[in-house]
C-alpha cells in the first residue's frame, strides 16, 4: 500500500496509507487530515484540496487538465507546484509521496 | 414498536426542531417515501454523499427543489443551477473564473467596513438583531458590491431574489407567481446591466459582460444580456439569503453554548472552525432535490424512474457513523467536511464568500459584543423549501433588565405599567401616524392615515411613492394589527402588530417572507 506524507501548514507531518486508485484528497479526507477540505467530493469544482506536490515528485505526477489550472487560477497562496490533490490517483509508484498544505483553504 | 415517521417538509412545527425526527429517519428509514407530497428522502451521509456525487443517475435539470422538479420546470441555459452537464458545464466554467477564492478575499476589508456600519450603531444599546440587524444588510451589500451595483438598487434586487425561493409557510412554492415577482423587480435591473456596459469597472458585472465562454453548443462568445441577468439572479439569490441565514445561526448557537462562544471570543483564531461547526450544526440549507432518472432499489425499496429524491443535508450532517456525537455542537470536534455546500458538481460556487463573510461577521460581532443572549421569545423562525432560518433574532447584549424573564424588547418600566386604555381615549388612533419602518437597508419612512366609523377602523397607507388602503385593522386592548398591501418597489404584503404605548405605536412589520422588522409610528 502506498504512503503519503502530509505536511501541514505549521509543520505537523501526518504519513497515512493510501489506497491504490483512490485520489490524495480522499486520502486525506478519509484519514483526517486537517488542512485538506474537499468541498466538492473530487469534481475539481471547489479548490479546497489544494496542496504543494514536492518538487522531487513532479515528473511522476500526471500533468494538470484544463479544468484544474482554471480553478488553481482562481485560488489562495498558488505556486508553480500547486495542484488540487483530488487529481492525483494513488498508486504502487507514487509511493512517499509528500504534499504540504496551505495555510488554508478558503 | 414506535409510531411509524412522518417527515414533512412544509410542517412549519417540525422545523422548529427537526433533528429528532432526522435521527429516526438515519436509523429507521434511511429511504423515507411520503406519499403525500410524493418524494423520496435520503438521510444517511453516505447516502447523501454519493447520491450527490452522480449526477447521471440524479439530475438537476429540473432543478434542485422540489416543487420545481414535480413541475417539470424548465430553465434557461444560463440558469445553470438548474441543469446537467453538458449546459451546466459550460455557465460554471464561466462563473467559476469570476467567482474565485481569490476575488473574494480581495474584498475582506470591505466586508469589515459593513460589518462595522451595521454593529457600530449597537454599541452602547442593550439589543443586537442578529438579522435585521446584520444578515439582512450585509450580505446583500457584499453581493452587489461585488457585482457594482449602486446602493439604490440593491434593495429591489435582494426583494426579488429573497420572494422568489422562499415559500410561504407550510405551503409549497408558487411558481408563476414568483416568476411574475422577479420580472417586475428584474426590469429595473436590465438598466444597470446597460449602463454597466458603457461604465465598465474592476467589478463583477463588468467581468461578466466581457468574458468570453464556450457556450453549450461549442460556439466562443459572451454573455448575452438575459444571460448576465439569469446568472446574477441567481447567484445573488443563493449569496443573499443562505449568508443571512448562518449569521442567524451563529447567534441562536452561539448563544446557546455561552462557554464555546467565550473562548472564541477569547481567541478569534478559532473563528474559521467555529463556522464551519455552525455549517455543520444547522445548515442554512437544509435539503436540496434531484430528479432519479431510472429505477434503481436502495435500502431494499424500488425507487422508480422520475422520482423526486431529497437530501437531508441536514440530517447527513449529524450522522453519527461519520461525526462523533453528531448532535452535539463542539468546535473543537474532529476536522471532517460537512455536506453544507453540497457536493459534487453543484457544490455550492459562493463557499469561498459565505465562509468568508461568515468568520469576517462573527469576528466583528465578537470584537464588539463578546456575550450575548437570544431572546428567543421574540424571534422568528422560518422553514422553507430551500432554507431554514431566523427572520427575526433579536438578543440582549447589554444589561438585560432585571425582570425580563420573560424578555420583551422595551424598557422594563413600560412592561410593568398598567397597559395604557387606548381605546377608551387618550389617544385617539384616527389620524395621521408617521410610521417608520427599520429595514434591512435603513429606516423606510411611510404614512398611515386612519379613520374611525363606528367600532371599524380604516385607512390608507403612503410609502415609497404610493397609496394603497389598509385592510384588516383590529384593535385589542392596546394591540394593534393592520395589514398593507404595498406594491412598489413590488407587490408584498406587509403585516404590522404592534402595541400603543403612550402615544408611540410599536412593534414588528412583516413584509411577506421577506422577513420581519422592527417598527415606530407616532402621530403626525
Amino acid at each position: 500500500m502506498p504512503k503519503i506524507l502530509f505536511i501541514e501548514h505549521n509543520g505537523k507531518e501526518h504519513l497515512v496509507d493510501a489506497e491504490d486508485g483512490k485520489s490524495v484528497m480522499q486520502t486525506a479526507v478519509e484519514n483526517m487530515v486537517p488542512g485538506i477540505v474537499g468541498d466538492c467530493g473530487g469534481a475539481c469544482s471547489c479548490a479546497t484540496c489544494h496542496g504543494y506536490v514536492d518538487p522531487a515528485w513532479q515528473d511522476k505526477i500526471p500533468p494538470k487538465g484544463e479544468t484544474e489550472e482554471m480553478m488553481l487560477d482562481g485560488a489562495m497562496n498558488v505556486e508553480p507546484n500547486s495542484r488540487l490533490t483530488c487529481q492525483i490517483l494513488m498508486k504502487a509508484e507514487l509511493d512517499g509521496l509528500v504534499v504540504r498544505l496551505p495555510a488554508s483553504q478558503f | 414498536m414506535s409510531a411509524a415517521i412522518s417527515w414533512d417538509p412544509y410542517n412549519a412545527d417540525l422545523a422548529k426542531d427537526p433533528y429528532p425526527t432526522y435521527k429516526r429517519l438515519r436509523e429507521e428509514s434511511p429511504l423515507y417515501y411520503n406519499a403525500e407530497h410524493d418524494f423520496y428522502a435520503i438521510s444517511r451521509f453516505a447516502d447523501v454523499e454519493s447520491t450527490l456525487r452522480d449526477k447521471d443517475l440524479f439530475s438537476s435539470a429540473h432543478g434542485d427543489i422540489l416543487e420545481f422538479i414535480k413541475a417539470r420546470s424548465v430553465m434557461p441555459d444560463s440558469v445553470f443551477i438548474h441543469q446537467d452537464p453538458p449546459k451546466h458545464t459550460a455557465y460554471r466554467a464561466l462563473m467559476q473564473r469570476i467567482i474565485t477564492p481569490k476575488r473574494m478575499h480581495a474584498v475582506e476589508q470591505d466586508i469589515r467596513k459593513l460589518c462595522a456600519r451595521s454593529l457600530d450603531p449597537l454599541i452602547g444599546g442593550d439589543r443586537l438583531d442578529f438579522i435585521a440587524n446584520l444578515g439582512a444588510e450585509m450580505p446583500m451589500r457584499a453581493v452587489s458590491m461585488l457585482l457594482g451595483i449602486p446602493e439604490k438598487d440593491q434593495e429591489a434586487i435582494r426583494q426579488s431574489v429573497d420572494d422568489r425561493i422562499r415559500t410561504e409557510a407550510g405551503k409549497p412554492i408558487d411558481i408563476a407567481a414568483q416568476q411574475q415577482l422577479q420580472q417586475e423587480a428584474l426590469s429595473g435591473f436590465d438598466e444597470y446591466i446597460a449602463w454597466r456596459e458603457k461604465n465598465p469597472s474592476d467589478d463583477m458585472m463588468t467581468e461578466l459582460l466581457q468574458s468570453e465562454f464556450k457556450d453549450p453548443q461549442g460556439v466562443t462568445r459572451k454573455l448575452t444580456r438575459e444571460e448576465i441577468s439569469n446568472i446574477v439572479n441567481v447567484v445573488a439569490g443563493a449569496g443573499n439569503e443562505t449568508t443571512n441565514r448562518l449569521i442567524g445561526w451563529m447567534g441562536k448557537t452561539l448563544s446557546q453554548h455561552p462557554d464555546q462562544r467565550r473562548e472564541v471570543a477569547r481567541n478569534l483564531a478559532l473563528v474559521p472552525q467555529t463556522v464551519e461547526e455552525v455549517l455543520r450544526f444547522e445548515p442554512p440549507g437544509p435539503f436540496v432535490a434531484r430528479e432519479v432518472m431510472r429505477d434503481i432499489e436502495l435500502h431494499g425499496r424500488k425507487v422508480p424512474k422520475g422520482a423526486v429524491m431529497l437530501m437531508l443535508v441536514a440530517a447527513a450532517n449529524r450522522d453519527e457513523s461519520r461525526f462523533v456525537n453528531g448532535d452535539s455542537f463542539n468546535i473543537h470536534r474532529e476536522a471532517r467536511p460537512h455536506m453544507t455546500f453540497g457536493q459534487g458538481i453543484h457544490v455550492c460556487i459562493g463557499a469561498p464568500l459565505a465562509r468568508l463573510e461568515g468568520r469576517v461577521a462573527l469576528e466583528e460581532i465578537l470584537k464588539r459584543f463578546p456575550d450575548w443572549e437570544v431572546d428567543l421569545d421574540n424571534a422568528v423562525l422560518s422553514s422553507t423549501s430551500t432554507v431554514r432560518g431566523w427572520d427575526s433574532l433579536p438578543a440582549w447584549i447589554g444589561s438585560r433588565p432585571k425582570n425580563a424573564t420573560v424578555s420583551i424588547p422595551k424598557p422594563a418600566a413600560a412592561e410593568a405599567a398598567p397597559a395604557p386604555a387606548a381605546a377608551s381615549g387618550e389617544v385617539t388612533l384616527e389620524g395621521t401616524w408617521n410610521v417608520v419602518v427599520k429595514g434591512p437597508t435603513g429606516p423606510q419612512p411611510a404614512t398611515l392615515v386612519l379613520e374611525k366609523s363606528g367600532d371599524t377602523y380604516t385607512g390608507s397607507q403612503s410609502g415609497q411613492g404610493s397609496t394603497t388602503p389598509i385592510a384588516d385593522f383590529k384593535l385589542t386592548g392596546n394591540k394593534v394589527y393592520w395589514v398593507n398591501h404595498v406594491t412598489k418597489p413590488m407587490k408584498i404584503k406587509v403585516e404590522f402588530t404592534g402595541e400603543l404605548n403612550g402615544n408611540v405605536l410599536s412593534g414588528k412589520a412583516k413584509a411577506g417572507f421577506m422577513g420581519s422588522y422592527p417598527f415606530t409610528a407616532t402621530k403626525a
